[in-house]
């Protein structure tokens, strides 16, 4: 019938419209940005110049280059163990916000406490570090007052402990929001239901409760995951420069104008992160949980 | 009852101010079906988390298998508890469910008789070949008897059933009234079950246990409790009855309809006149009654299949309701807003006062 297919037809340029807003941005500033950093990596870079001749140099020399290698190690290895880090600190963390707390009100409170760092500056969150960690930074005064250290620990600072330290506590809260949320969506009789069955705490935990919040951990995990990958500013504030993160080496490259090379790790670490949130979603079907 | 599988007495809980249960007691056989029935609020859901061992009594004890086990921990109880919204395990399976007690309780049993006696159970409750699905994927009524089977895997010797029809459809839940007591009769365990239906409560119950405001109101057999409640407040949860206020005075009752003679009263908080549905007749406005009766006009009526309800509406705007039970014959038919003279025999009538003459 004619009016059914002018309705179909109604609906499908609402859909159209709708759409047309979130396409046109994306490609603006997602996709053609992309392209143009796939494209760009295969330029021809010389010292003061760079011509769009195709060329795999920029390439190649990243990947004979131990300095550039050795930084994507790194990075891979300060992500798994921040991601570790925020784990092992933000799941009793949420376990607490959001099953323990049984009143509704007092649990949102604590998870604002949480987010309340967040009203200062990424930079003052880092740099706050320092004299926390320096060599006559709060935490080795405290600790040769007590007496407990005879001389200030001096890998508290400018090294890759305290670029993870740093890290850990700035991207904690992402770990702990999704989980928490996970946690008090699960229905109270449940566990109720497991331990009136017979399962001891540890059984209920492993077998109910981890479980039903896994969807949470993913979702904290790519969070902190993004964000950890795409570092520079903790690692360049809090390192003396001694760890370098693929985000650095681009900050670098950029500053000299190396643009191709820039480009190269910017493709590496996006081909990264793609690898990381891919393997994390096949974790749970996340679709089933929304 | 032959012998008694549970016994409370005297058991008190309080919320803050309020009296969620005012010393209960009460005592259950063996291979018996007990219904607890009251409007919300009641307590029921409260007596029956006193009984899992999920609140602990503020005074009274709790005892089971002739064992006070006021003090012991739910799960060391033996006690099974079915929730009213299933409380399954959304991300396992029917089999997993069922089989949880028995994997990770104390049970000491291996895998493969885990899983014997999980799809045996599963067989019991009539779900065999769904033992693979997850539990998001099975009816509403397929979830209520996995939650039974996953209770009735432990062998518990009582099971707590909160509101268990609750949550399915009109259709569902009469399917389910017959199953449950099928089940359980195979089992030969005893049921508790909390409901706030007076037809669940009276269709199911070997014994119906009616409480209100925290407090048991009255025990006894459905007949018992349809025949001779117990106070006015039994005869409204019943649903069944026409109460009239009045005054009870010199063995007379004086209402609305007049003064009639009574011959036997119940002893009860305040003086009620009851009447049942189907014990009222509806007779032309100019009949002679032969005896006590009342003005009302005709609103409507509801065909219930095996009778017809009728609604009239009484001069102080009081609904009085008359039950036809189809089998008796034709029922009358009214006219929308005529009067009529509602009458009933004054021997049939429950009276309840103060000044019983019992």
């Amino acid at each position: 019938m004619s009016g059914e297919i002018s309705i179909q037809k109604r609906q499908s340029n609402t859909t159209r419209w709708l759409l047309a807003p979130g396409i046109i941005w994306m490609s603006l500033f997602l996709v053609v940005p992309i392209l143009m950093i796939v494209y760009v990596s295969f330029w021809t870079q010389t010292t003061f110049n760079i011509s769009s001749d195709p060329t795999l140099a920029s390439w190649k020399q990243f990947f004979s280059s131990d300095t550039y290698t050795g930084s994507l190690w790194t990075t891979v290895r300060i992500w798994l163990i921040v991601l570790a880090c925020t784990f092992i600190v933000g799941y009793p963390t949420a376990l607490f916000v959001g099953l323990f707390v049984k009143s509704k009100t007092l649990s949102t409170v604590l998870l604002v406490i949480c987010v309340i760092p967040f009203w200062t500056s990424f930079l003052i969150r880092v740099l706050a570090w320092r004299p926390m960690l320096g060599k006559e930074g709060a935490i080795n005064i405290v600790l040769l007052k007590l007496g407990i250290i005879q001389q200030p620990i001096e890998v508290l600072l400018f090294t890759e402990l305290s670029v993870i330290i740093g890290m850990t506590q700035i991207y904690c809260v992402f770990m702990v929001g999704p989980i928490a949320f996970m946690l008090s969506r699960i229905d109270r009789n449940i566990i109720e239901a497991a331990r009136d069955l017979g399962a001891g705490f540890g059984r209920i935990f492993w077998k109910i409760i981890f479980p039903l919040s896994l969807p949470g951990v993913v979702v904290g995990a790519i969070f902190v995951s993004v964000m950890v990958l795409g570092e520079f500013a903790t690692s360049g504030a809090l390192s003396g420069r001694k760890v370098n993160l693929l985000g650095n080496i681009i900050v670098t490259q950029v500053g000299s104008l190396k643009w191709a090379m820039a480009s190269v790790v910017g493709v590496i670490l996006t081909v990264v992160m793609g690898i990381v949130i891919a393997g994390l979603l096949r974790i749970v079907d996340l679709k089933r949980e929304l | 009852m032959d012998k008694s599988v549970f016994r409370l007495d005297g058991v008190t809980k309080r919320y803050g101010d309020l009296v969620a249960l005012d010393n209960a007691s009460l005592e259950a056989g063996e291979n018996e079906y007990i219904s607890f029935l009251g409007p919300s609020g009641s307590g029921k859901t409260t007596l029956l988390r006193v009984i899992a061992g999920f609140e602990p009594p503020e005074a009274g004890r709790v005892f089971f298998n002739g064992r006070d086990i006021t003090n012991v921990p739910a799960h060391e109880r033996g006690i099974g508890f079915v929730f009213q919204n299933f409380a399954l395990f959304p991300h396992l399976t029917v089999i997993q469910n069922v089989g949880f007690g028995l994997t990770h309780g104390k049970s000491g049993l291996s895998a493969a008789e885990v899983e014997k006696r999980s799809l045996e159970m599963i067989e019991l409750v009539g779900l065999s070949g769904m033992e693979g699905r997850g539990v998001d994927q099975i009816s509403g009524g397929q979830r209520q008897r996995v939650a039974l089977a996953r209770t009735l895997t432990m062998n518990p010797k009582l099971v707590l059933l909160d509101e268990p029809l609750g949550a399915l459809d009109a259709n569902l839940r009469s399917r389910m009234r017959t199953e449950l007591r099928a089940i359980r009769e195979r089992l030969g365990v005893t049921f508790v079950h909390v409901t706030g239906s007076e037809n669940e409560a009276l269709a199911m119950g070997d014994r119906v246990v009616v409480l209100d405001r925290g407090k048991i109101i009255q025990i006894g057999t459905p007949g018992e409790i349809y025949d001779t409640p117990a106070s006015p407040d039994v005869a409204h949860f019943l649903n069944r009855f026409n109460l009239f206020d009045g005054t009870l005075a010199g063995g007379r009752f004086n209402a609305v309809f007049g003064s009639v003679a009574v011959p036997h009263a119940v002893r009860a908080g305040k003086d009620v006149y009851a009447v049942r549905y189907d014990r009222m007749r509806a007779l032309a406005p100019t009949a002679d009654p032969q005896g006590p009766a009342i003005k009302a006009r005709f609103i409507a009526s509801e065909y219930l299949g095996s009778s017809m309800m009728n609604f009239f509406e009484a001069e102080d705007g009081h609904v009085i309701e008359l039950e036809h039970h189809l089998s008796l014959g034709t029922p009358q038919s009214f006219e929308a807003r005529q009067e009529y003279l509602l009458t009933w025999n004054p021997e049939q009538a429950i009276v309840f006062g103060r000044e019983a003459a019992r």
